[in-house]
């Protein structure tokens, strides 16, 4: 396994800043990778995995599979290393890519087998039981149904409109930064979410 | 105030009043506009809803050797880029090498005289033949 160093070594990386300093610390790293300093890399990868892999798993409703597409997502982020230039906020450049994965993922077609048969999700339903008052089976079984239904609203979207929601949800992206992942203008972002937003409104108001 | 309802982006104010992102004098506003807009107040009502729905969906968490299988495939892609990189200055040789093989064989092969054919050495039986023949007709007369 690769040797990660310690942080303190990013000291020794001697890089242009000056581009970099305007801009977020994610970028800064990435300059730092392109400098050939692997352990910003790592630090890049163990915070953004996360958000990557739940992005993936709530588009393609597979963990395995999102899973995969994010170790394709930072392949192509450490691939383009030697060629990037921090022109955007590092996560709408991350995003960008991941968003293109899953939509083209979701349009070849592949999810077709998978939407028959998506993760047994019983696990979301078990991490929510606190230790101290578990839940009844009774109440289980309304939250798996609850939530499956969630799933299924959120899987009827269309790509564009479902990761629009995603990333407003999940990821707290502003508008401007949504636009820019989907290449799109603002008010074209606004126009999608509350298209989507509609659409889950008439699904799931009823569930409280 | 117009009600924020009837553009996306008035509907834009009303996401934000949801997720509570509006600075406190615009929700200000817009506190007193629901008051008498029974739609804005449904609109908010069903968005909150849905907010509370999507809360309970939580992703799996990533898989412990999510980091250790990345960085064996970025290891295994960078072994095959070394070979990539070094096979063309490892093929020049090589291919020198080969030319200079074809060009000696070439030159071995046509420096030798050819070989004879089957027809030219029948005739040149029939030849000695004929030949031993009208030595033996000498000889008998």
């Amino acid at each position: 396994m690769r040797t990660i160093a310690q942080p303190s070594a990013l000291h020794g990386v001697q890089t242009d800043m000056t581009a970099a300093a305007v801009l977020d610390y994610d970028a800064e790293l990435m300059l730092r990778v392109k400098e050939g300093d692997e352990s910003s890399f790592a630090l890049l990868l163990g915070k953004h995995r996360a958000p990557v892999i739940h992005f993936l798993y709530r588009m393609v409703r597979n963990h395995a599979i999102a899973e995969e597409l994010a170790q394709e997502v930072f392949l192509r982020v450490y691939r383009s290393r030697a060629t990037y230039e921090p022109t955007a906020k590092f996560t709408t450049w991350l995003f960008r890519i991941t968003t293109h994965m899953a939509l083209n993922w979701l349009r070849d077609g592949k999810n077709e087998k998978m939407q028959a048969r998506p993760d047994d999700e019983t696990g979301e339903a078990r991490a929510h039981e606190a230790p101290d008052k578990r839940p009844s089976v009774e109440q289980r079984l309304l939250y798996q149904v609850k939530l499956d239904e969630v799933r299924r609203a959120v899987s009827s979207l269309p790509g564009k409109q479902r990761a629009a929601v995603l990333m407003h949800k999940y990821e707290e992206m502003e508008y401007s930064q949504i636009a820019k992942v989907l290449g799109c203008s603002e008010s074209a972002v606004k126009s999608l979410l509350f298209r989507a937003y509609e659409t889950l409104r008439a699904r799931l108001a009823h569930m409280v | 105030m117009r009600c924020p309802i009837e553009t996306h982006e008035g509907a834009g104010l009303l996401l934000d009043f949801c997720t509570r992102k509006l600075d406190p004098d615009t929700a200000a506003v817009l506190d007193r506009h629901m008051e008498s807009c029974a739609a804005c107040r449904e609109f908010v009502h069903g968005q909150q809803a849905v907010w509370e729905a999507l809360d309970g969906w939580e992703a799996a968490p990533v898989s412990p050797d999510f980091n250790r299988r990345f960085f064996r495939r970025v290891e295994s892609e960078e072994r095959r880029g070394r070979w990539t990189g070094l096979r063309p200055i490892l093929l020049r040789p090589a291919l020198a090498v080969a030319a200079a093989l074809v060009v000696l064989i070439a030159g071995t092969l046509l420096d030798q005289p050819p070989p004879r054919t089957e027809t030219a050495i029948e005739v040149e039986q029939v030849v000695t033949t004929l030949e031993d023949m009208d030595m033996l007709r000498v000889f008998t007369l």
